[in-house]
């Protein structure tokens, strides 16, 4: 027994390390710099050097701090003609830039030299006076920023194009930016006549060891520190206690409440079979089981939060949770509290009421068909305590699964009914979070739903040997 | 018998009748709601503007040139037939925005343009939304269930039949198959990223590349059986097929469908609806896997596929024309819930503003624009009932189906 649950536990290993990598995984693809995530344009620069080497400094000190200075991973397979060393450039859409020219070339000291070029010469273009040309160098910084993300052939060239005739225009800048931007020219040519794209074809492994940002994450992780929000630096542990507390308000109540009103009306639907309240029960029920709770939810708060259809209708807050100065009786904030929470809570509750109550049913009708009730009765037990000692008892088996179902959705909350009814649960906290790709929100997250799932899973089948002594699992 | 047991189950038998009217409206709705007319004469030449549309979408015929820039109700027609209802999903009527409900005043030059079910923020007529909404809910069923058949199918036949010790593969084989799958992937991924992001025809490239891996695969088993000469290369081992399913579904499974759905599309820079489909199709296989996989365990050990494994047919042919079609039946509930559950998704989705475009519609965003204005009771009730007729109707077939089965399954 002990066994069988002590390998169970090593078998959620695998499961959550392949999790904590798809999570992993989505953070590396979505779109945007991660870098950026939470601070304004950190390469916005003004004019002159200082500024520009100073919005430099303080984007390598970014992302040293939200360690995305790292390699990503452990080990890296993939051409031979990538260097080691490309997760050291640390802008996202220049890496990208670079890829692509790779990809096509296969060159990279070529490559490596044009970015030096290209970045050589941007600087001097920063260091330039303003005054003195104005126009032309506002353009060329442009034109020089989409250069920069450039990759296929014929628009490079249309950009060298482009800027060479601002250049060549004004003598100023022909004298000041014309040996780089030559030499700018030629790296980049260099890159064309050189190309060894047979390196493409020739796989390499490269090991990064244990300094990497996945490591980094994981043991981090496995530590308790979930690392810190980037939208706004609060430490995703506070952010997350915050938000759980709400949808435990929520959830327990509709937990508790779905459970009171379901189970006995799954005992005795089942054991009044086919009578009227079963017919009528079982109708509401699959209606309700149906119903989609965003809809309702919406319905409720269109009709019954404003005096829109009439003031009699304007029964309940709007949204939000309802606050109230600390210094307010105790009781009636809690009012204002419970006045609040009335709906969402009626939105979480029907759904699992409905589900509960079907499965209720069907577990006690498959056990009212079983031999020992029909002994039950016939040895002259009163109805109550067949159904409660003898049917209760064995009809427990699918309410335990549902607990597993439940655990997760308590970290989870509700998305939908949080978000409409505007409470700071996890389920808004979630959307929220990966729609502003607050990636180390999103991972906790996806993370401990995941551990309570599988500890749901794992508790459901403890609870089934407590419920049933002939279960075993050896 | 199975049909006839559903049949008996009137409910079931009623929501079949009602899915067959809403595939109808499904695959009609440019025909019941469209500004063009379906049918029109003009100086003596006939024209189907709705069916010429369907060609210019499928590229064999060019807009004609004399209607590129025209207002249909203006024309001066000799015949016309119009759609049921005046206006397109996507028909703005700037006279009739915001929110104007079937009882407001609506300024309408002819009955013919009465909003009967309102109209949203924009002036866009509901009836025609619901109408285009119904297209997109039978769509993101089909092509979901599609998706969570084509994965549930194969990789729960593959656990279910195999188990974890009857797929037996030589050391070889084994070792040329993992190889040759890092090479497909290496060959026809890694290095041909930039073939694969920048052609002018992606699909193209994406099919060569998965060629190249099928062709490396093809010769890797070639190769393989020709080194099973040697003892040492030939000695078998078992592949816990079963294990890897079991525990890929228990990855899939393990975050609240919703959670995943919206991680996923949080990748993708501009999810469209075809995105979402497909995604809640890839998070809905487990289900479809979990119980082709249970069928087979039971069908394994019936007389009959003993009795084909001993007349020495290949398993290919066992597992394909006998295991399966056996298998077959029960999958339909599944496909039924499934139905309902893609449904739901993909109108939570909608609700929370993902995966469509400005310019479509469907229950869900219908059902979201009710929140900016109160007052606006239609866009809060109708499509909703919508959703819950379909889910309604997706479940009791599912219910339908699973007591006829069951009651084949206990004789």
């Amino acid at each position: 027994m002990l066994w069988y649950f002590g390998r169970r536990l090593l078998l959620f290993v695998p499961t959550l390390l392949i999790i904590s990598l798809v999570a992993f995984g989505l953070s590396r693809l979505a779109p945007g710099d991660p870098i950026q995530c939470g601070t304004q344009d950190l390469l916005e620069h003004g004019l002159g050097a200082n500024s520009y080497e100073s919005a430099r400094t303080r984007y390598r000190e970014e992302a040293r701090r939200k360690g995305l200075d790292k390699p990503p991973f452990y080990l890296a397979i993939r051409p031979a003609a990538y260097p080691d060393t490309l997760y050291r450039i640390l802008e996202r859409y220049q890496r990208q830039t670079l890829r692509k020219l790779i990809d096509q070339y296969g060159n990279w000291p070529q490559i490596q030299a044009y970015a030096q070029r290209l970045e050589d010469w941007e600087r001097q273009l920063y260091q330039l006076p303003r005054e003195r040309s104005r126009d032309a160098q506002i353009r060329l910084e442009r034109d020089l920023r989409l250069l920069k993300l450039s990759y296929r052939q014929e628009r490079v060239e249309s950009y060298f194009v482009k800027m060479q005739a601002l250049i060549e225009a004004d003598s100023l800048l022909r004298e000041d930016l014309g040996p780089a931007w030559q030499a700018l020219r030629e790296a980049y040519t260099q890159i064309l006549d050189e190309a060894t794209p047979e390196r493409l074809l020739q796989p390499a492994l490269h090991w990064y060891g244990t300094d990497n940002q996945y490591h980094f994450w994981l043991f981090n992780f496995l530590r308790g520190d979930f690392g810190y929000s980037c939208r706004n630096g609060q430490a995703v542990a506070d952010r997350l206690g915050g938000a759980l507390w709400w949808t435990l308000i929520m959830s327990l109540p509709a937990i508790l409440l779905s459970y009171l009103i379901a189970v006995p009306i799954g005992i005795r639907a089942a054991t009044r079979r086919d009578s009227w309240f079963d017919r009528i029960s079982t109708l509401i029920l699959f209606l309700l089981y149906s119903l989609p709770s965003f809809w309702v939810a919406t319905l409720l708060i269109v009709f019954v939060t404003t005096a829109e259809y009439g003031a009699w209708l304007d029964l309940f807050p709007t949204s939000g949770v309802g606050e109230l100065p600390d210094e307010a009786p105790f009781w009636a904030r809690l009012g204002e509290r419970a006045h609040h929470l009335i709906l969402p809570v009626f939105c979480m509750t029907y759904a699992s009421l409905s589900f509960i109550s079907r499965q209720m049913r069907t577990g006690v009708l498959y056990v009212l068909g079983q031999d020992f009730i029909r002994t039950a009765h016939a040895k002259g037990l009163p109805p109550r305590r067949v159904v409660w000692r003898h049917v209760f008892r064995n009809a427990l088996f699918p309410l335990i699964t549902l607990v597993a179902l439940i655990l997760p959705g308590v970290i989870s909350g509700s998305v939908i009914v949080e978000l409409i009814f505007n409470i700071p649960g996890m389920g808004r906290e979630t959307i929220s979070a990966i729609q502003a790709r607050d990636w180390p929100v999103v991972y906790t997250i996806l993370m401990l739903s995941a551990i309570l799932t599988l500890l749901g899973n794992l508790l459901a089948d403890l609870l089934y040997t407590l419920a049933d002594p002939r279960v075993s699992y050896d | 018998m199975v049909w006839r047991r559903f049949r008996s189950n009137r409910p079931a038998l009623w929501s079949l009748r009602l899915l067959v009217v809403l595939l109808g409206i499904a695959f009609f709705a440019d025909f019941l709601a469209n500004e063009k007319p379906l049918y029109c004469k003009i100086e003596g030449k006939r024209y189907f503007p709705v069916l010429a549309d369907y060609g210019q979408a499928l590229g064999w015929t060019n807009p004609d040139p004399q209607f590129l820039n025209v207002d249909w109700k203006d024309l001066e027609y000799e015949r016309v037939w119009w759609a049921p209802v005046a206006y397109s999903a996507s028909t703005i009527d700037v006279y009739n925005a915001p929110f104007k409900g079937p009882f407001d005043r609506q300024v309408v030059a002819e009955d013919r343009f009465w909003h009967w079910l309102g109209t949203d923020d924009l002036g866009r007529d509901v009836a025609a939304g619901m109408l285009a909404g119904t297209r997109m809910a039978m769509l993101v069923g089909v092509v979901a269930m599609s998706v969570a058949c084509f994965f549930g199918i194969i990789l729960g036949l593959l656990a279910g039949y195999y188990g974890d010790s009857r797929l037996r593969w030589t050391r070889v084989r084994l070792l040329a198959n993992g190889v040759a799958l890092v090479a497909a992937w290496f060959y026809g991924f890694a290095a041909r990223s930039y073939a694969l992001a920048e052609s002018e025809w992606p699909p193209g490239e994406l099919g060569k590349s998965i060629l190249l891996g099928l062709v490396l695969l093809v010769v890797a088993n070639v190769g393989a059986s020709q080194l099973e000469r040697f003892p040492l290369l030939a000695r078998k081992r078992a592949l816990p097929v079963d294990l890897l399913v079991m525990r890929a579904i228990e990855v899939l499974e393990s975050v609240p469908g919703l959670l995943f759905l919206l991680a996923i599309l949080a990748v993708i820079e501009k999810p469209g609806i075809l995105d979402v489909m497909v995604i809640i199709g890839f998070l809905s296989w487990t289900s479809v896997a979990r119980f082709v996989r249970a069928e087979l365990l039971r069908i394994r050990t019936l007389p009959y596929i003993e009795a084909a494994q001993v007349m020495g047919f290949s398993e290919w042919r066992i597992i394909w024309r006998h295991a399966l079609p056996n298998a077959l039946g029960p999958i339909l509930v599944v496909v039924a819930f499934g139905v309902a559950g893609a449904i739901l998704a993909e109108a939570s989705l909608s609700f929370l503003g993902l995966g469509l475009s400005i310019d479509q519609v469907s229950w869900g965003s219908m059902i979201n624009k009710a929140r900016e204005d109160f007052s606006a009771w239609w866009l809060a009730l109708l499509p909703g009932l919508a959703i819950f007729a379909t889910v309604t109707i997706f479940n009791l077939i599912g219910d339908g189906l699973a007591q006829a089965m069951d009651a084949k399954l206990n004789q």
